[in-house]
């Protein structure tokens, strides 16, 4: 990881000082361990403030909607789930190509902090290094070295895009592909009955403090005017009821119909742990089964299933079950 | 009160979205041909099946509907060339959803209907009625103001 930094930072300054773009979207890293925010360098000599760790996780490609950046030029990083975000962005016409100078960084899982935190290594922790796939977690007079899959988010263990699909240059090697089963959950949910199903769902979206977090970090949810702003009509509701809960996440999941390039952002922003994925997850199955496998962000010039039909398309809604 | 004596006096609230050019012309067709047909039934004209967004089906769950009934062209006959095409992905994907997030799949229902199919028009929406009547009233999805 360190060399991919350094590479980083040199790259940075490279295209920077050449005038080959205005701006370098990268990370850097925060007061504590777990902290690698965003970062936004114009100047080259800011380029040391880049960081390459195990807690880059923000995905960079939605800054690129800020008005004013459509006429610069900005050089950005992207891991694998990254890059499905753009393709998406791209997609939906909402990024232009041209504009946009893509460093890949192949990506073999990054480190939740709060499986570290439920796991009490948290005290004391100074900082966390991988070498192949054990983690070595750093405190101030003694070092604690563990299997690294353990500590990654849920994302990354299912993630089967870990290299970027779309780049202008390529920052390290390529890692191996090795996903788990992604549809375990819904299955497990597809198994129960419909009211088990609905208090579940109930539990679940009576935590939503309606922040809109899961939208906002969206790479799919990039309308300039989103429904759940609107004033009129106004869709959705400010009361905090349970009614107005479940038509977001019903309306917001649906609107990722055949365009959510299951990236999990949405449920790693999300502060009351709604599993979000879930949802996403089912539609795509669904997508699948229904007309064909279909993995939103790889093409982008492909249309996306809920845009277009076949005739031949089955009736699903004449099932007498939906699921 | 016992479960039996609740349901026989419920009476449903049936949504039905109409394409303007089938199934609309087919509700005419059953009430010039004095077929009759519950009175649950709301119907609300559209220009299209596809105009119907998932945000008009939720939204009359949420204000009271226990039941929701999209009707367009059938396939291959729509005013617009692919309307109902579109809609049927939609509303395929959509009711498997429901169902997903734990809303009896039964309370959606898409039928095609064409302007000379009055009698069928009459016999679907009689069906729901039935069907909504012993599902019960919608409560999971209704604003509780």
């Amino acid at each position: 990881m360190k060399e991919i930094m350094q590479k980083m930072r040199a790259e940075a300054a490279r295209v920077l000082s050449s005038g080959e773009v205005d701006l370098v979207l990268g990370w850097e890293k925060g007061d504590l361990w777990w902290q690698s925010y965003p970062v936004f360098i114009e100047n080259e000599k800011k380029a040391e403030l880049l960081t390459w760790d195990l807690f880059c996780v923000p995905n960079l490609a939605k800054y690129l909607l800020e008005e004013i950046w459509h006429k610069k030029r900005v050089a950005l990083f992207f891991k694998g789930c990254d890059a499905l975000g753009f393709n998406q962005l791209m997609q939906d016409k909402r990024v232009d190509r041209e504009k946009a100078f893509i460093f890949a960084v192949p990506c073999s899982g990054l480190v939740d902090p709060q499986k570290v935190e439920r796991a009490g290594l948290h005290q004391g922790l100074l900082r966390v290094e991988r070498l192949g796939d054990e983690l070595t977690f750093v405190y101030k007079d003694r070092e604690k070295k563990t299997a690294a899959p353990w500590f990654y988010y849920d994302k990354c263990l299912t993630c089967r895009y870990p290299n970027p699909v779309v780049f202008d240059f390529m920052l390290g090697e390529p890692v191996p592909v090795n996903p788990r089963e992604r549809f375990t959950a819904v299955k497990e949910l597809e198994g129960q009955n419909v009211d088990a199903r609905f208090q579940y769902w109930q539990r679940q979206f009576s935590r939503c403090i309606r922040c809109f977090a899961c939208r906002n970090v969206c790479p799919a949810c990039s309308c300039r005017e989103c429904i759940f702003d609107l004033t009129s009509p106004r869709w959705l509701g400010k009361a905090t009821e349970l009614s107005e809960n479940q038509f977001y996440h019903i309306t917001r999941a649906f609107h990722m119909a055949g365009r959510c390039v299951d990236c999990g952002e949405c449920a790693r922003v999300c502060p009351v742990q709604i599993p979000l994925t879930s949802l996403n997850r089912k539609l795509i199955k669904d997508i699948d089964e229904l007309y064909g496998p279909y993995d939103a962000g790889v093409d982008p010039q492909k249309v996306p299933p809920l845009v277009t039909f076949n005739p031949g398309d089955p009736a699903a809604f004449l099932e007498s079950k939906g699921v | 009160m016992s479960v039996a004596a609740k349901t026989q006096d419920f009476e449903p609230l049936i949504v039905a979205f109409c394409c303007n050019w089938c199934s609309y012309a087919g509700a005419d067709l059953a009430g010039t041909g004095r077929m009759s047909y519950p009175a649950n039934i709301r119907v609300i004209r559209v220009p299209c099946s596809s105009r119907v967004s998932p945000n008009f089906i939720l939204r009359a769950f949420q204000r009271g509907a226990d039941g929701v009934v999209v009707a367009g062209c059938h396939p291959g006959d729509c005013h617009y060339v692919s309307g109902n095409y579109h809609a049927r992905r939609r509303f395929s994907m959509l009711r498997r959803f429901l169902e997903f997030v734990g809303i009896e799949a039964e309370r959606l229902e898409v039928h095609w209907i064409s302007a000379s199919e009055g009698s069928r028009f009459a016999q679907v929406m009689q069906d729901i009625t039935d069907k909504i009547r012993v599902l019960g009233p919608n409560r999971k999805l209704r604003d509780s103001r």
